[in-house]
C-alpha cells in the first residue's frame, strides 16, 4: 500500500484521486478535441459501408 | 403414541424453513417486496429492482436452495465474484449506446470527474467510522453511480463487502429519480435550470468508429486495473458503430444483455440475507452510499456553475447537466432532463446531459483505476 492506512491516508488518497481524474478526464476532452480533425483524413458513407457488409 | 406423532411432526418441522425463520427475514421481505412494489407502481428501474426484490425475498426464506452452495442463485453470485458478470454488462452497454454526445462536445467531459467528489467524501467518512482503507475505498466507489465498477473496485479491494456496495449502488441508481431533484433544485435557480444548450455539432462515422479504439487504447495503457471494464465497453460500441456486425451488435445489445441483467439482478438479491445484511456495517455502508451519491450530484451541479463562470454569455451551460456526470447511464441524463423539462417543457436536455453522463462512466474508471494502483492493488 502507497498510501497509509489512517485518517490522513484517505484523506491524501481522495486529494491525489480526485485531482488525476480532473487532470486525465481533461485530457481525454482535449483527444476528443481533436476528432473533428480526422474528417479531413475523408468521409465514411453509411449506406457504402452497409451495402459491402454480409 | 402421541409423544411419538408429536416428535414425527417437529422433526419434519426441523427439516422445513419454518424452524429457523426469525424477525431478521420478515424486514428483508418486506425490503424485497418494497423494491418490487417500487418497480411496478413508480417504475424505478424495473429491470433491476423486479430481480434484486425476489432473489432478496427468496433468500430470506429459510431452507431456500438457490442460494445455497450448487444452486442457481449462488451460481449467479460467482459469476459476479469472479467478475465475469460486470465486464459482460460494459460489453452490452457499449453496443446501446452512442457516445456521439459525448464526442460532440468535449467541453463537458469533465463533468464526469468532477461528479465524483462523493466518492472521497464517503472515503473519508467511512475511514473515519473505523473501515479499513481498502473498505473505504470500496465504499467510496458506490458513489461513482456505476454499478459493474462499484462490484469490480470492490472484488478487488474488500469482496467480504461486496453483497452491501452492490446492493447499495444499484438500489441507490434506480433511486436516483428521488435522490437528485432535491439537491439539483436546491444547489440552482430557476433562471439556471432553464438556460438552453446550443444544438451540437454531427459526428461523423470515422469519428465513431475511431473512439472505441482510441479509448481501448488510452485506458489499457493509463488505467490496466480497470481496463476490462472499459474495453468491454469499448468493443460493444465498435460492434455498434463499425455497422458491419449488426448481428453481434444487436446480440449484445438484446439478448445477452437481458441474459446478463437476469443473472446480475438475482446474484446482487440473492446476497441479501438477514443474518449477513442486517448488521451495523450494512447500516453504515447504506448511509455512506447515500451521501456519496448526493455528494456527487451537488458536486457535479457546483462544477458545473464553476465552469459557467469562465463561458461567455450565451455559451454557458445548464448546471443540471453537472448533476448527470455521475455516471448511471443514462438514469442521471434522464433525471437532468426530467427536472430541466419542469421548467421549461420545450428544453430538452437529453441529448446534452448524455455527454457529461458518458464521461461519468470514464470518470468512475479513472478513480477505480487511480485508487486501486495507489492502494497498491492489481
Amino acid at each position: 500500500m502507497i498510501v497509509p492506512d489512517s485518517l490522513y491516508g484517505a484523506c491524501l488518497l481522495s486529494l491525489i484521486d480526485f485531482f488525476l481524474s480532473i487532470v486525465m478526464i481533461t485530457g481525454i476532452g482535449f483527444v476528443l478535441a481533436a476528432f473533428p480533425l480526422m474528417n479531413r483524413l475523408g468521409k465514411l458513407d453509411d449506406e457504402t459501408i452497409r451495402k459491402t457488409s454480409h | 403414541m402421541l409423544e411419538q406423532v408429536l416428535g414425527f411432526l417437529q422433526a419434519m418441522a426441523d427439516q422445513t424453513g419454518i424452524a429457523h425463520f426469525w424477525w431478521g427475514n420478515v424486514v428483508m421481505i418486506a425490503i424485497g417486496c418494497t423494491m418490487i412494489l417500487l418497480a411496478i407502481v413508480k417504475k424505478y428501474e424495473p429491470l433491476l429492482l423486479i430481480g434484486i426484490g425476489f432473489a432478496c425475498v427468496i433468500s430470506n426464506v429459510p431452507g431456500s436452495d438457490l442460494i445455497l452452495p450448487g444452486g442457481l442463485f449462488n451460481y449467479a453470485y460467482h459469476g459476479v465474484e469472479l467478475l465475469v458478470i460486470p465486464p459482460l454488462i460494459f460489453f452490452g452497454v457499449g453496443a446501446m449506446t452512442d457516445f456521439g454526445p459525448m464526442i460532440a462536445h468535449p467541453k463537458l467531459v469533465v463533468l464526469g470527474a468532477m461528479a465524483h467528489l462523493g466518492i472521497f467524501i464517503s472515503l473519508i467518512g467511512a475511514k473515519a467510522l473505523g473501515f479499513s482503507l481498502n473498505e473505504a475505498g470500496a465504499i467510496g466507489i458506490i458513489g461513482g453511480a456505476d454499478g459493474p465498477m462499484a462490484v469490480f473496485v470492490c472484488v478487488k479491494l474488500a469482496p467480504h463487502l461486496l453483497p452491501q456496495v452492490a446492493v447499495a449502488a444499484y438500489s441507490y441508481m434506480a433511486l436516483m429519480p428521488l435522490i437528485q431533484p432535491p439537491v439539483m433544485k436546491l444547489l440552482t435557480s430557476k433562471k439556471e435550470r432553464q438556460i438552453r444548450m446550443k444544438q451540437m455539432r454531427p459526428v461523423s462515422r470515422l469519428e465513431k468508429i475511431a473512439f472505441p479504439i482510441v479509448i481501448g487504447i488510452v485506458v489499457n495503457l493509463f488505467f490496466p486495473p480497470v481496463a476490462p471494464l472499459i474495453t468491454m465497453l469499448m468493443l460493444g460500441n465498435l460492434f455498434k458503430e463499425c455497422l458491419v456486425t449488426d448481428r453481434l451488435y444487436k446480440t449484445a445489445a438484446n439478448d445477452l444483455m437481458n441474459v446478463i441483467i437476469i443473472i446480475l439482478t438475482v446474484a446482487i438479491g440473492s446476497t441479501m440475507n438477514a443474518e449477513k445484511f442486517l448488521t451495523v456495517k450494512t447500516i453504515e455502508i447504506i448511509v455512506l452510499g447515500l451521501i456519496a451519491f448526493l455528494g456527487g450530484t451537488a458536486s457535479g451541479v457546483i462544477g458545473a456553475k464553476v465552469m459557467n463562470l469562465f463561458l461567455k454569455e450565451g455559451e454557458k451551460i445548464n448546471p443540471l447537466l453537472g448533476s448527470a456526470g455521475i455516471a448511471s447511464v443514462p438514469i442521471a441524463a434522464r433525471v437532468a432532463h426530467i427536472v430541466a423539462v419542469k421548467e421549461d417543457r420545450e428544453n430538452l436536455l437529453i441529448y446534452h446531459a448524455m455527454g457529461p453522463n458518458l464521461a461519468g462512466v470514464f470518470g468512475t474508471a479513472i478513480s477505480g483505476g487511480i485508487m486501486l494502483a495507489l492502494l497498491g492493488v492489481k
